[in-house]
């Protein structure tokens, strides 16, 4: 007796999971957005501070009494920063300081002491930072380090002279307001909201699957695109107030900077204010007018492209929480529950292979298709994925480069770093070394299925050999035979009075090598392969045959090939992938060799991460090999289906 | 019970008398056989004089070295000291959290101490990351058979090879790898030329590269006193055949010299076409590093400040048969009286340390293509150093974009 519908219940559990899952994740989304946006505030404030100070070092000389004493002056009239420190590269010399540490008979100027390495470190950083992208004019390091030290942030940027920097302005700021949580209310009323409209409109619609699956769906989208809506209006009024604040400070500084140099009868004209409002590498926002008021038009901008990202992501949440709901109303949690229950013995067999597969296979394999959507290189191995995040461009890069032949001065050559070239290459290697292992050993093994063969075992033992050989010993032996002056291949040659080949100068001549080496490592694997299924085709199959009077080319045609099919397709099918992704030949043998004419693509790829150090772009590359090989086996798999059949 | 309590107070005892705070120090290195026995040796002795440290030195094999730094240092995992050549202190300076700048710890007496091209090996944009150990780099080798004073200038050798040489015979008065790129950097650098300009521009299609490149033709063509194809083992047989008169090798070649040869060692020639510029052979400096990830940096830079003292490059250089940065060293009446030191001390004058750019790797590949289009006459050196220029500011730009 089937049960009873529960349809109404199983919604209302599915519109309570969606929700909670809906407003869990935005809340989680919006509450990172205003923690980013209260934070860049305070570093752009602190920053502001750090400029600031550093132009007033400058003018005050960089070194020296006027330092000190300027730098005092501005400490008294700044709250906001309750330390300061100028360090000097040349003499390893504390020339100013507020620290509280920095008295008495630690006052500066002093050298610095053996356990303030890090202070040191720091300016050596900063100044090869700036040196580094001035040389590549381009920002690719931080020429203001923003480090957090507990509560608050060590700041520090290049102070320079006649545009050398010769030491650091280093700044603490106070603790830093802890950001205020955001409220509860929106996120109880997105959760309970939903679920008891839905709970009313359940009771009214009745047992009917198709309009509780309509109103669940609107109940929880409505939910959710209301606490989304409060929550952008409302990051766009914190930007303005950060904006704000950022001006204040600004203004605030101006003031103070003014006043010390007043004061201490500084030289120089003041810089204008709102150019210390920059970013790490000490390029200027451009969100305050040069005067240090907010820019009203470049604000708006900011506040457009965030509250842009901030939609796109909590979209993508809802979607989220939409397809639980879905999944749940309709019943595919229960059935894959109801699965695990009956089949629960099997699961627990296959569970340690699973555990390792996601540990060995789907982990590692996920962490590559992830980096290749990043420029992941020597250069950013510390950033976090986000950080070098470049979508699709690998890819673009890869696939979309034709030209892999170049017109140049001397006529047209072939650009063997081409991504269509190496691919061609690798299919003329795999086809030809399929075709070598299975002509070779199909031949092998015909010979040996001759009955009256004396020493049979004998020739099957020595013919198994090359393959029980680990291949990178065949393969290093083989790129030995092949050498120039005393590889035995061209002695035989020299026997002749042939002249010695060199056989890694040419892309043929190399190619050649490595073929010779893989058909000598794949044939006793398709002899073997062919052998079996030789020996398992009846005689009386030829006997009668023969009786008819077929040929001996008639009876190979018609009995011997058609009854190895089987046993062949499947062969050739795993020597094909092992053939194109045949790393040891290639690397040790000719090693690409000339000019990476002979690289296949695994090999590329192996190239592009550990010679160039491009891990993204390598790890795209071999996310396209993949591809090939997965539409290479899906086709394959059609095929051999239909020669099973 | 009595004699329990007992043994207890005992191993307690023994535990003791190990000073609690120890600093321990691993150190990694690569060497074999002599070189190994050599720094167990200066390892030994440091821990005997310094008592409150305790020094112990692995030796991991070197094909996996590199790799081994890259991947357990960062993570915490690795040494205190690894000893390494410059060429991959770029990229690991790069990958950061590696090497730890040791600037800081260095004063001017210390720095003094080396040899000043192997202190600049040390050097990464303007600081110091370690202490140079030991240099390598090639000089001239001859037969003293059948040369009986080395050359001195390019003339010199020109003369003395075309007397020598007699294709017919396979005998040459000249053999060099010189279609790799490391060795024919000497020339290059004779004529003035350089890889990188202004910190790491890619600039390998200057002009001096260019003409250095055509001075290389000229031996190999007009004087003809170069074999074809110099592969590293043609060179080793010619010598050791008494087929070649000179060579131009490194320390590594000295073990591979037949017993009955007699060799001699000097200085790589001036060359006249240069303006009388020496052969400035590039040089790798292998220095101790401390990892930045290391509990005992104080502890750890006291011993590689120990390690590349005199009385450790002593032991270093008659017993490890390396050739020490430190300059002192070869004050010793010892290391002073061993011909072969002091040639590659003579010949260190000139050196110029290999760039120890992240960006280097990337040069290798297209510079190669270079020296066999060259040397084979299928491209004009202007050509193909245009080309590999055009190969190699990709690679770079390809690394640097953002």
């Amino acid at each position: 007796m089937p049960a009873p519908p529960a349809h109404r219940l199983r919604f209302l559990i599915a519109v309570a999971l969606g929700a909670v899952l809906g407003a869990v994740l935005l809340r989680g989304f919006v509450s990172d957005a205003s923690r980013q946006v209260a934070d860049e505030a305070q570093e752009r404030q602190a920053v502001v501070t750090l400029q600031a100070l550093t132009s007033l070092v400058r003018r005050a000389g960089g070194e020296g009494d006027a330092v000190r004493s300027a730098v005092a002056a501005w400490q008294s009239r700044t709250p906001s920063a309750p330390q300061a420190r100028v360090f000097r590269a040349d003499g390893i010399r504390l020339e100013a300081s507020t620290a509280p540490d920095d008295a008495g008979d630690r006052a500066a100027p002093r050298r610095l002491r053996r356990e303030e390495k890090p202070l040191y470190d720091r300016s050596q950083r900063i100044a090869a930072a700036v040196q580094t992208n001035r040389e590549e004019q381009q920002a690719r390091k931080p020429e203001i380090e923003v480090a957090p030290a507990g509560a608050r942030l060590s700041l520090a940027g290049p102070l320079e002279k006649n545009g050398a920097v010769v030491g650091i302005v280093e700044i603490e700021t106070a603790p830093l307001p802890l950001p205020k949580p955001a409220g509860w209310s929106g996120f109880l009323l997105a959760l309970i909201a939903p679920i008891a409209v839905f709970g009313g409109l359940a009771f009214l619609l009745g047992e009917k699957r198709l309009p509780l699956l309509a109103a669940a769906v609107v109940c929880v989208a409505a939910s959710l695109s209301w606490m989304g809506r409060a929550a952008v209006s409302e990051l766009a009024a914190q930007q303005q107030r950060a904006a704000e604040q950022v001006a204040e400070r600004v203004r605030d500084q101006a003031t103070v900077t003014q006043a010390v140099a007043t004061a201490q009868v500084l030289p120089g004209a003041a810089a204008a204010p709102g150019s210390w409002d920059v970013d790490d590498f000490r390029q200027p926002l451009g969100l305050l007018t040069p005067d240090g008021s907010v820019n009203p038009q470049r604000l708006a901008q900011a506040v457009d492209t965030a509250a842009r990202e901030l939609r796109r992501t909590l979209l993508g949440a809802g979607a989220l929480a939409l397809a639980l709901l879905l999944l749940v109303g309709l019943g595919a949690f229960n059935l894959i529950g109801r699965s695990l229950r009956r089949h629960r013995q099997a699961y627990l067999y296959i569970a340690p292979a699973i555990l390792g597969m996601v540990v060995l296979v789907f982990f590692p394999f996920t962490y590559g298709v992830t980096l290749s959507f990043t420029d992941s290189n020597l250069y950013n191995t510390g950033k976090a994925i986000s950080d070098v995040w470049i979508g699709l461009r690998n890819y673009a890069d890869i696939l979309g480069d034709f030209a892999f032949i170049k017109r140049g001065d001397g006529g047209s050559f072939v650009n063997y770093l081409n991504f269509y070239w190496t691919l061609l290459f690798t299919i003329i290697w795999t086809v030809c070394n399929v075709t070598i292992g299975v002509v070779s050993g199909l031949i092998l093994a015909l010979v040996l299925n001759t009955r009256a063969l004396a020493l049979r075992p004998i020739y099957r033992v020595v013919l198994i050999l090359p393959w029980a050989m680990p291949n990178y010993i065949t393969a290093l032996i083989w790129k030995g035979m092949f050498h120039q002056q005393f590889g035995v291949i061209n002695q035989v040659i020299q026997l002749f009075g042939f002249p010695a080949v060199s056989w890694f100068d040419r892309p043929a001549s190399s190619f050649l090598t490595a073929l010779a080496t893989n058909g000598w490592l794949s044939f006793p694997f398709m002899m073997v392969v062919s052998l079996g299924a030789l020996q398992s085709i009846p005689a009386d199959l030829y006997e009668a045959a023969r009786v008819d009077g077929a040929s001996r080319l008639q009876q190979f045609k018609a009995i011997t090939l058609p009854s190895l099919r089987p046993a062949l397709v499947p062969a050739v099918i795993i020597s094909v992938v092992w053939t194109f992704n045949m790393f040891n030949i290639i690397y040790l043998v000719t090693g690409g060799e000339p000019g990476s004419s002979t690289e296949i693509l695994v090999t590329q790829a192996y190239k592009f991460a550990f010679e160039r150090y491009r891990y993204g772009y390598a790890a795209a590359y071999s996310t396209v090999i993949f591809g090939i090989l997965l539409v290479y086996g899906s086709i394959q798999n059609r095929v051999s289906r239909a020669t099973e059949a | 019970m009595r004699t329990l309590l007992g043994i207890a107070a005992l191993a307690l005892a023994a535990l003791a008398s190990v000073p609690a705070d120890a600093a321990e120090i691993v150190v990694w290195h690569a060497y074999r056989a002599g070189e190994k026995s050599a720094l167990e040796k200066v390892a030994a002795a440091y821990n005997s004089s310094h008592p409150s440290t305790k020094v112990s030195t692995l030796a991991v094999p070197y094909d996996a070295f590199a790799d081994k730094i890259s991947a357990a240092v960062p993570r915490g995992k690795g040494p205190d000291v690894f000893i390494y050549a410059q060429d991959r202190l770029g990229g690991w300076i790069e990958a950061g959290n590696t090497v730890e700048p040791i600037d800081f710890f260095l004063d001017p007496e210390t720095k003094a101490r080396f040899i000043p091209t192997t202190m600049e090996a040390m050097t990464y944009k303007g600081t110091v990351y370690g202490l140079p150990l030991n240099y390598k780099c090639i000089t001239l080798i001859y037969n003293k058979k059948l040369v009986s004073a080395p050359p001195k200038d390019s003339d010199e050798l020109v003369a003395i090879a075309k007397k020598l040489t007699d294709k017919g015979a396979g005998r040459f008065g000249l053999a060099y790898a010189y279609s790799d790129y490391y060795y024919h950097a000497a020339l290059q650098n004779a004529f003035g030329g350089y890889v990188f300009e202004g910190g790491a521009k890619p600039a390998i299609n200057n002009p001096a590269n260019v003409k250095a490149l055509e001075y290389l033709l000229k031996w190999l063509d007009k004087d003809a006193i170069l074999p074809a194809e110099p592969s590293t083992a043609l060179i080793t047989a010619l010598f050791n055949d008494g087929k070649t008169a000179m060579i131009f090798n490194g320390p590594w070649f000295l073990g591979e010299i037949a017993s009955n040869v007699q060799y001699g060692l000097a200085p790589l020639p001036k060359i006249k076409e240069a303006g009388d510029k020496p052969m400035r052979p590039w040089m790798t400096v292998e220095g101790a590093f401390v990892a930045a990830p290391s509990k005992n940096k104080d502890a750890a830079y006291d011993f590689i400040k120990y390690l590349t003292d005199k009385p450790a490059g002593i032991i270093m250089a008659l017993e490890g048969r390396q050739s020490p940065a430190n300059q002192s060293a070869y004050t010793d009446a010892k290391v002073a009286a061993d011909p072969v030191l002091k040639s590659f001390h003579d010949q260190v004058e000139v050196a110029v340390p290999m760039p120890n750019l992240p960006e280097m790797t990337m040069v290798w590949s297209p510079a190669t293509t270079v020296m066999n289009s060259v040397t084979r006459h299928a491209a004009s050196p202007k050509a193909a150093l245009d080309a590999a220029q055009a190969a190699i500011s990709k690679d770079v730009a390809g690394l640097r974009k953002k």
